[in-house]
């Protein structure tokens, strides 16, 4: 059965690229119409999640040294971030607070638990980090994963039509905004968009994720 | 048949520098993410040209591409929480779509503005 959600996943994705490529929209982002087909199949076939967990093991094996890869853009980029350090730092800064800022104001108006209150502040950040976060303040992990995922693929589908329509089209701004609120999963979406977001982004998704961790213990209890 | 074998040895790079980043991010308590170290790592490697670019360009360049794959069997994990999704999920989505638009907004916004005053300077 492994073998079979491999491929089954990988026909899938293949099969949301060409969509992508036909139709190019953000509702064609691939990341966002893969998902859901492995679901929807999933739970047609009476399968858990428990059950596909083995192939998602082996798929994922590959996760870590993918984002290491990210540096090489990085690298063909670094005169470009050095240049423009201090729109990169402030951009970064005021854009995670405000992140994390509004996820919590945002639960609370809402009406939302304070397990979730607590666990929606870390929505933004790259998994393993949102996890650590998440414990420390009195989130709960799992749900953090959970908000991490959603977040990541609501910023790959509509963050570039939102920065378009906000009439930003500044390669690095655009980079810098999509990899602080959407992490690799929006990352992976500016990488297609063009090497310099790919870059920026990549960079503002491990920045955010530091910045995060830093400032999150002591920033939560204030809100 | 060079260039698979030169495509699967990058790879194998990649992966063991990401493992190297996993040994020194729990044994030193690094509280930074190992392959957000590990990118970090790779980086300074090439700046220095200790890694030249083209010994791991090959590799490199397809798993970014290909990034997006990585995160779908993650993200099918969403499949679980129906029982959430189903009470909370308007309220949930809500909150999460509309913090990120926040957070993105200010950070591009944020940026673009600076980097035009950055120029006009010039």
């Amino acid at each position: 059965m492994t073998v079979f959600f491999i491929l089954l996943t990988i026909v899938v994705y293949a099969g949301a690229r060409f969509v992508a490529m036909r139709f190019p929209s953000p509702f064609t982002t691939p990341v966002f119409t893969s998902t859901a087909a492995v679901i929807v199949i999933l739970l047609l076939m009476n399968v858990s999640y428990e059950e596909y967990t083995p192939a998602k093991d082996i798929m994922t094996f590959l996760l870590g040294p993918a984002t290491v890869a990210l540096a090489l853009p990085l690298y063909h980029n670094r005169v470009v971030l050095m240049e423009r350090l201090v729109p990169t730092a402030a951009g970064l800064i005021v854009g995670t607070i405000s992140t994390i800022v509004s996820s919590v104001w945002l639960s609370a108006a809402l009406g939302l638990s304070e397990t979730i209150q607590a666990t929606s502040s870390v929505k933004a950040v790259t998994t393993p980090v949102a996890i650590e976060a998440a414990v420390i303040i009195g989130g709960d992990p799992a749900l953090a994963a959970a908000f991490v995922m959603t977040a990541g693929i609501f910023g790959a589908v509509c963050g570039p039509l939102l920065l378009t329509m906000a009439g930003i089209q500044d390669p690095f701004s655009r980079g810098l905004g999509i990899g602080t609120v959407s992490h690799g999963i929006g990352t992976s979406q500016a990488v297609l968009e063009g090497p310099v977001q790919g870059a920026v982004s990549s960079a503002a998704m491990g920045f955010a994720s530091i910045i995060t961790a830093l400032v999150l213990p002591w920033l939560y209890p204030l809100l | 048949m060079k260039r698979a074998v030169l495509f699967i040895g990058q790879i194998a790079f990649l992966i063991v520098l990401y493992q190297l980043s996993v040994l020194i991010t729990a044994t030193l308590n690094i509280p930074i993410p190992a392959s957000v170290f590990g990118m970090l790592a790779l980086l300074l490697l090439l700046s220095t040209g200790v890694v030249p670019d083209r010994f791991i360009a090959l590799g490199a360049t397809f798993l970014n591409k290909h990034l997006a794959f990585f995160f779908i069997p993650i993200a099918v994990g969403l499949m679980a929480y129906g029982d959430l999704i189903r009470s909370d999920g308007l309220s949930l989505f809500l909150m999460i779509a509309g913090s990120s638009i926040i957070g993105l907004l200010v950070t591009s916004g944020l940026s673009a503005i600076l980097s035009a005053k950055g120029r006009e300077k010039q």
